[in-house]
């Protein structure tokens, strides 16, 4: 019974060729976002060649901060597509926090600070919310989602004519607390004399965070787990519940970060606004390389995916191309990303 | 440097003692603005109709949420209070949904509808039949061409193209050479009529911008991208008020020194042509259009009235807002009717 | 955490049903079976489990495989007889009261993740860490250096621990599994059904690991409806037949020949023979004893 008769001796047949190390390029390909950074090097390119307004660093920082709103909700939905789920509430979580914190501030005369930490507890509220139905009633998240996003979009609507009688929220820009807040959210840093929009910073500062956690953290293992195969997950003793709730909390968290970027940039906000976003967001991280299946797909594709978007939003404005086009452009890279993730899939799961 | 730190400091402070605040919120009460320094207006309240309590329906095609109709939903609201009418109010942007929701009101027996008529032909076999089962039907709004051959009994409201050919005119007396007209909704009749009105009279060269109005940071960083890719461009031309505020952000970020003007105003709207931020709006008074439909329609079931002879509509625009008039402006706006 | 060595052994031998000069059982069935509502699924099942020896139990579907499987895991509790781990009655409440007590369970799904890298998969639910919260994270390298090792002793020789584990053979994922359960501590090991969907290839290599994991001294309870794969590697074995105990024999009382015999249903099928040739001169001569 020692180690002598172990099989360890002769695995010579068990290891043919395709057991070997894959080649480097192999493995660069298996990366989820390197389909869409080469989509990314291409528009840049593309854009930077026909559009010379594209050229100059100020446009740069525009198309990122159109960039930087939507990839700031893209982060944790690419997680939480990894993550086996979709999210469709998200868009207009944006406007619901947004409104939280002006209405509260607004309507009890409170400091501001006091109405952004209200939204942050709401918008945590409703992730968790979307998380806990999804566990409960084991109904698609596609399902569960798209009732919360429909029970919002109406919420906002009703609470915000119910308070100001109006459909837009009151400006709150004279209130106490509005310049720190703005300062925190929705002010512009020039870096190298180029105005950048600070929600820019976060973005990248978040995408760090969140491949960190993605990789490097046990979290990041069952959230890849989770998405991967739920059932090998849980029998292997993954909490899948908490996974998936803290996830829709994220998008929760990254949902109220931009609704108070909206409220300090503009003051007040139209209480039916974000339809439409939670595409954008998936949109992002799709391009990103997250495979609509779960399981496969990482925090820096989604912020590509969102640069890409804002390139291609703002790059035809810049070539100053009939605006009609901007639709089916999306509509050809979205189908060629995937076609793209398709193939990688193939390539990484080759035996 | 030092004063940096103490104001960060000082930051954090507040922004601890707000999360506490939570708790006990009195602690964190804003000394500015808020509901306590609002000055509610007295309502606007007319006497009040002693004729039998009716039904009238309004059916638009507005999309939910949306500013400019919220204004004609209010004038609705109060000429139905005052006239004792019983308002229905439905909407919705896909045409075909609109005819069913007027098909409801036929199936309620109202005693009249006010429609939009943003599809023509897709509201045709509806208000027919409405004609048929005796109910008047007033059009507002949108519709200006084809109220009369659908035997509209009236129409209140300002064609979309004459406004936005006024608003060309205007601009022409401002010395302007290139505008942008930003479209807030691709594909919408009623703004493409806008911006086409505003080029057939605009002497400079008119260019039209696309923007996605559901996410008001893609309509900031798009115009700004506009601005910065075509530095000729010396106004902007909104066709909502909530953007013309966004424009003036997007045209500060791009360093242009482009004029703003609108279309359409609410309370923001007119703090920004006080402060001069906004050179004028164009106004088409959504509140009277609400306002004259259910009215319009009171008259005629109670005394036979209807304006313009079934021939000529009612026109409520186009009304300019500028520095010169917007203090009266001013006070009703605040009450959010104007 | 390293792999569990068995227990010292030999110094106390209560007395026990089957021999009496080999080690305690680890995990032992007297008796045992399991209702549910009226349906009787399983009765008087007597298994004994020890360290460093392989126990197959075969039978046909339907025989109460699956049933005894989810008693001995935890997932389903016994309704009669006793169920003792290390000579102590225990009644486990779930899967997770097994694995604690070192009672691992390798399903034919294999509970990996396709698309996750083999170290990913090998530590997932149980990653080794280093650093302080929130700066806590995962220890790639000593992760990675473990699982090549643990598979290595295993005998499966694979250089990238950075592959998908879907891109590995049926038989290789078989083995990480198994070599994950032996790494947590697993003491006993079930195996459901591990050779069930293999080429014949194949399963030769999971036999081989079967063995090696018996060498470092687990207690295996394979499961298989195959004979010829139980008698490569099994030390003792029980057929279910009808949710009872056909047969329990040790290696040295019984042959193949008996085994598939038994396992085929034996008598029953001696009389569904002498059946058919009554009733359409089936040619019986050549109807093989056994299905494979």
């Amino acid at each position: 019974m020692a180690d002598a008769t172990a099989p360890a001796a002769p695995p010579a047949k068990d290891t043919p060729p395709h057991t070997t190390r894959r080649s480097p390029l192999r493995r660069l390909l298996a990366r989820p976002e390197v389909g869409a950074l080469v989509g990314a090097i291409v528009v840049y390119l593309f854009f930077f060649a026909v559009a010379p307004p594209f050229r100059q660093l100020d446009s740069l920082a525009t198309v990122l901060y159109q960039a930087s709103t939507i990839g700031i909700v893209a982060l944790p939905v690419a997680l939480l597509m990894i993550g086996g789920e979709f999210d469709l509430s998200a868009g207009v979580a944006v406007i619901t926090s947004a409104l939280t914190a002006s209405e509260l501030s607004w309507q009890l005369t409170q400091n501001i600070w006091v109405g952004v930490f209200a939204a942050l507890a709401v918008s945590l509220a409703v992730g968790a919310l979307n998380g806990f139905l999804l566990m409960r009633t084991g109904l698609p998240s596609f399902l569960v989602t798209l009732g919360t996003f429909l029970m919002l979009q109406g919420l906002n609507l009703a609470v915000t004519k119910l308070l100001t009688g109006n459909v837009a929220t009151d400006s709150i820009s004279n209130m106490d607390g509005f310049n720190q807040a703005r300062k925190v959210f929705a002010s512009t840093v020039d870096i190298g004399g180029v105005d950048v929009k600070i929600t820019v910073l976060w973005w990248l500062g978040f995408a760090v965070i969140a491949t960190w956690v993605l990789l490097r953290t046990k979290f990041g293992n069952w959230i890849f787990a989770v998405g991967g195969d739920r059932a090998s997950a849980r029998s292997v003793g993954v909490p899948v519940g908490f996974t998936k709730i803290a996830l829709f909390m994220s998008v929760g968290f990254a949902a109220w970060f931009v609704g108070m970027n909206q409220l300090f940039s503009f003051d007040t906000v139209q209480s039916g606004e974000g339809v439409g976003n939670e595409f954008l967001y998936i949109i992002a991280a799709v391009i990103g390389g997250c495979l609509l299946t779960g399981g496969y797909g990482s925090a820096v594709g989604a912020v590509i995916g969102a640069f890409i978007f804002g390139m291609v939003t703002q790059g035809i404005v810049y070539a100053n191309w009939n605006p009609d086009w901007f639709k089916f452009f999306l509509g050809v890279m979205l189908l060629a990303a995937t076609l793209v993730n398709l193939w990688v899939r193939r390539q990484a799961t080759r035996r | 440097m030092e004063r940096t730190r103490t104001r960060s400091r000082r930051t954090v402070a507040v922004v601890a003692a707000c999360a506490a605040g939570l708790l006990m919120v009195s602690g964190c009460a804003s000394a500015h603005g808020g509901k306590a320094a609002q000055q509610r207006a007295a309502a606007l309240a007319a006497g009040h109709a002693n004729t039998p309590r009716i039904k009238i329906a309004m059916i638009t095609h507005s999309a939910p949420g949306d500013t400019f109709w919220d204004l004609v939903r209010k004038g609705a609201q109060t000429a139905a209070s005052k006239d004792n009418v019983d308002l229905i109010y439905a909407s919705d942007p896909n045409s075909a949904n609109q005819a069913n929701l007027v098909q409801n009101a036929i199936d309620q027996k109202v005693d009249g509808i006010a429609v939009t008529l943003a599809d023509p032909n897709a509201m045709k076999n509806v208000v027919a039949e409405a004609e048929k089962k005796g109910i008047p039907v007033v059009g507002l709004n949108a519709g200006e061409t084809a109220w009369q051959s659908e035997k509209l009994l009236e129409f209140f409201g300002q064609d979309e193209s004459i406004a936005g050919e006024a608003f060309g005119r205007k601009l022409n007396s401002t010395g302007a050479h290139h505008d942008l007209c930003v479209i807030h909704e691709q594909g919408n009749v009623s703004l493409e009529q806008r911006c086409a009105g505003i080029k057939k009279t605009f002497k400079g060269k008119t260019d039209i911008l696309y923007v996605n109005g559901a996410d008001m940071p893609s309509v900031k960083s798009t115009i700004t991208a506009k601005l910065q890719q075509d530095h000729s461009i010396d106004v902007v031309a909104t066709l909502g008020a909530p953007f013309a505020l966004t424009a003036v952000q997007a045209v500060s970020d791009a360093g242009s020194k482009a004029k703003v003007a609108t279309f359409d105003l609410n309370q923001d709207l007119v703090n920004g042509i006080k402060a001069g931020s906004i050179e004028f709006a164009v106004d088409q008074q959504p509140y009277l259009q609400g306002y004259l439909a259910i009215d319009g329609l009171w008259l005629y079931k109670y005394n036979g009235n209807f304006s313009g002879g079934g021939t000529q509509p009612v026109l409520t625009g186009p009304a300019f807002v500028d520095k010169s008039n917007v203090a009266t402006i001013a006070k009703f706006a605040a009450n959010g009717t104007r | 955490m390293s792999e569990t060595t068995p227990e010292g052994s030999g110094d106390f031998e209560p007395e026990l049903t089957g021999s009496s000069t080999e080690q305690a059982p680890i995990v032992e069935l007297r008796g045992a079976g399991k209702s549910y509502g009226n349906v009787l699924a399983l009765h008087g099942v007597d298994l004994a489990v020890r360290p460093g020896t392989v126990t197959c139990v075969l039978g046909d579907n339907g025989a109460g495989k699956s049933t005894l499987i989810k008693i001995i895991s935890g997932l389903h509790q016994h309704t009669e007889g006793d169920y003792l781990i290390d000579g102590e009655p225990v009644r486990l409440a779930n899967p997770r009261e097994a694995l604690a007590r070192g009672i691992a369970t390798v399903y034919q799904d294999l509970a990996t993740v396709p698309l996750m890298p083999v170290w990913r998969n090998f530590f997932l639910g149980s990653e080794l860490t280093r650093g302080v919260w929130p700066l806590r994270r995962l220890d790639i390298a000593r992760m990675k250096a473990t699982c090549e090792e643990e598979l290595r002793r295993m005998g499966i020789a694979l250089n990238d621990m950075e592959r998908p584990i879907g891109s590995l053979s049926g038989g290789q994922r078989q083995s990480v599994a198994i070599a994950r359960a032996v790494y947590f501590g697993a003491r006993v090991l079930i195996l459901d059904e591990p050779t069930a969907a293999l080429g014949v290839k194949q399963s030769g290599v999971v036999l081989k690991y079967i063995a090696a994991a018996r060498d470092r001294g687990l207690g295996v309870i394979f499961i298989t409806h195959n004979p010829h794969h139980a008698f490569m590697v099994g030390d003792h074995f029980s057929v279910l037949r009808l949710g009872t105990l056909e047969l329990s024999a040790a290696r040295a009382d019984i042959t193949l020949d008996q085994l598939t015999h038994h396992m085929s249903g034996g008598a029953e099928l001696d009389a569904l023979k002498h059946e058919l040739a009554q009733v359409a001169g089936v040619d019986t001569g050549k109807a093989p004893d056994a299905e494979r």
